[in-house]
């Protein structure tokens, strides 16, 4: 339906399922889809030692949380927080629209939330 | 003569092409597309005759005043009803919204209202706000074809059922609701009846009948433009009731600290309205009379019974809703399965949905031109009902053909191979 990269992505996700260690957990649903992905994310001294996710929801957003946890891990919490949306989306394996910017940039939404969760 | 290709001529949009292909718009359920008689009547209204109304003595304005007027009038026409009945508002959205406002100050707490589960969100959350009043929000059922559970709806009809208000056609189930019975049975018990016909006036022949109390819908809908809807009153409710809003326009005498109000409609319609919406739903309702909407009807009836044999072929498909064309309007709401997706997901133990995402359907749509909505289309209970989180819908109108319907079908039909 979108290409190859993408589904065999949304097929065989590589960061499907918690990880063995976590100290963080987030849900982020998405009230316009119904989608609904939870990351369990392992910080050591301020960066990303290990990030997986669960859930459901459209390719887009599935593929999307997969990518971004690939990106993620081995980055300090303030890069990844950081990354710049246009940016992310450009580099997506497909264009994406409009009107599925939520899709793609669900994951980058939710995971600014880790700050919050670590100031506490 | 219904003559689709004529029709479609009528409509500017309609010529535009994406990519070097034409566009297959299947979501006049969310918004219709222009006629160039509606356009052209904008577009002269404000060339020949624009100016505030019920304000000015000169000539333009009392000009621009009956056009405001007649349109008024040729919406009550259009509906059965009488001229004054007919308030201008922005859309279902604020007709409903205003009859919250203004009816709450008669009710009390453990007062009921009755509303259905297939409502759109405009026909629920103004309804809501009085829970935090002590007043009870009832949900009748739907049975699993997709009907209104009339006993379940006679049920739930209790004394204090101070107000039922009901959707006339799903916009997801495309169900047509009973609303001649449903509004005996609210008469029988006391209650006011109000109609949600956002999705009826613009597809049906439509009558207001002496039990319907309120009757809400928009503009652009019907071919009008957006930011003009209606709400119809029965003339005794709408000298009965409060107004919503208040300042310029309404009024027949401010003192300093005392006012009366102008007679309705105009009571409810504070500020400079919408002339240019008005004149253009007029123009709507005009094209729309030419085409006779028993014709519309069964155009869209045809288009229906198509597109859902054709999807009974494919067996990746779902739909919701009534099986029967006959008792549902031109929208159809659907889900794909893809069962290579779903047996590669299964053996690797990764839960999937059952289905393909609706965006995902929608986008891949959306690659031929063809422009279906996707996700919960305002109406998350229902969605929570059916058990799912989303729907693909595809919807007819007045310039849709079979071939629409059959490039979607075949387009689909795409999916479930690759
Ligand atoms: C059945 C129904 N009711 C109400 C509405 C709300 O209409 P509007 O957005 O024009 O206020 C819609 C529009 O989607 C609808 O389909």
């Amino acid at each position: 339906m979108y290409n190859d990269e993408v589904m065999e992505r949304y097929q065989n996700p590589r960061f499907y399922g918690k990880p063995g260690k976590y100290n963080i957990s987030l849900e982020e649903s998405s009230t316009t889809c119904g989608d609904h992905i939870h990351f369990y994310i392992e910080i050591e001294d301020g960066k990303v030692k290990d990030i997986g996710f669960e859930g459901n929801g459209c390719i887009i957003s599935m593929v999307s949380s997969d990518l971004f946890c690939e990106s993620a891990r081995g980055k300090t919490v303030e890069e990844v927080v950081g990354t710049d949306p246009d940016k992310y989306v450009s580099e997506f394996p497909v264009p994406i629209s409009p009107g599925r910017l939520n899709c793609a940039l669900l994951p980058l939404k939710s995971f600014k939330k880790v700050q919050e969760k670590l100031k506490k | 003569m219904y003559d689709v290709r004529t029709i479609r001529e009528d409509f500017p949009i309609l010529n535009r092409e994406v990519n070097g292909k034409r566009i297959v718009y299947l979501d006049s359920t969310a918004t219709t597309q222009k006629p160039r008689k509606v356009i052209d009547a904008i577009v002269d209204y404000y060339e020949n005759y624009n100016a505030n109304v019920h304000r000015s003595v000169y000539k333009l304005a009392a000009e621009a005043t009956d056009l405001y007027e007649n349109a008024r009038k040729n919406v009550g026409d259009f509906i059965g009803a009488k001229q004054e009945e007919i308030v201008f508002t922005r859309n279902t959205t604020e007709s409903l919204n205003l009859l919250s406002y203004t009816l709450e100050s008669s009710m009390k707490k453990g007062d009921r209202i009755l509303i259905s589960e297939m409502e759109h969100h405009s026909n629920i959350l103004p309804w809501m706000r009085l829970e935090e009043k002590g007043i009870l929000l009832d949900y009748a059922k739907i049975d699993s074809n997709g009907y209104l559970d009339i006993e379940d709806f006679k049920k739930k009809l209790k004394k204090e059922t101070r107000i039922v208000s009901i959707v006339h056609q799903s916009n997801v189930l495309g169900t047509i609701n009973p609303i001649d019975e449903l509004s005996s049975l609210a008469k029988e018990n006391g209650s006011i009846f109000i109609v949600d016909a956002a999705q009826s006036v613009p597809h049906m022949p439509f009558r207001v009948n002496e039990n319907f109390d309120y009757v809400a819908f928009s503009g652009h809908k019907m071919l009008g433009p957006l930011g003009i809807g209606v709400l119809y009153g029965k003339r005794e409710n709408l000298e009965n009731l409060q107004p919503f809003l208040r300042g310029g326009e309404m009024i027949k005498d401010v003192d300093f600290h005392k006012v009366s109000f102008e007679d309705s409609p105009i009571k409810f319609e504070a500020g400079t309205p919408n002339v240019e919406g008005a004149v253009g739903l007029s123009a709507a309702i005009d094209y729309l009379q030419d085409l006779g909407m028993d014709n519309v009807r069964t155009h869209e009836k045809q288009l229906t019974k198509y597109l859902m044999l054709k999807f009974a072929d494919n067996k990746n498909i779902t739909v919701y809703g009534p099986n029967e064309a006959e008792k549902r309007g031109g929208v159809v709401a659907f889900n794909v399965k893809n069962s290579q997706l779903l047996r590669k997901a299964k053996n690797e133990g990764i839960r999937l949905d059952d289905f393909i995402h609706s965006h995902d359907i929608a986008s891949f749509l959306d690659d031929s031109n063809v422009y279906v909505r996707s996700g919960h289309h305002c109406a998350q209970p229902l969605m929570r009902t059916l058990k799912v989180t989303g729907t693909a819908r595809a919807s007819f109108y007045v310039y849709n053909d079979f071939e629409d319907a059959e490039i979607l079908a075949s387009k689909l039909g795409d999916i479930g191979v690759q």
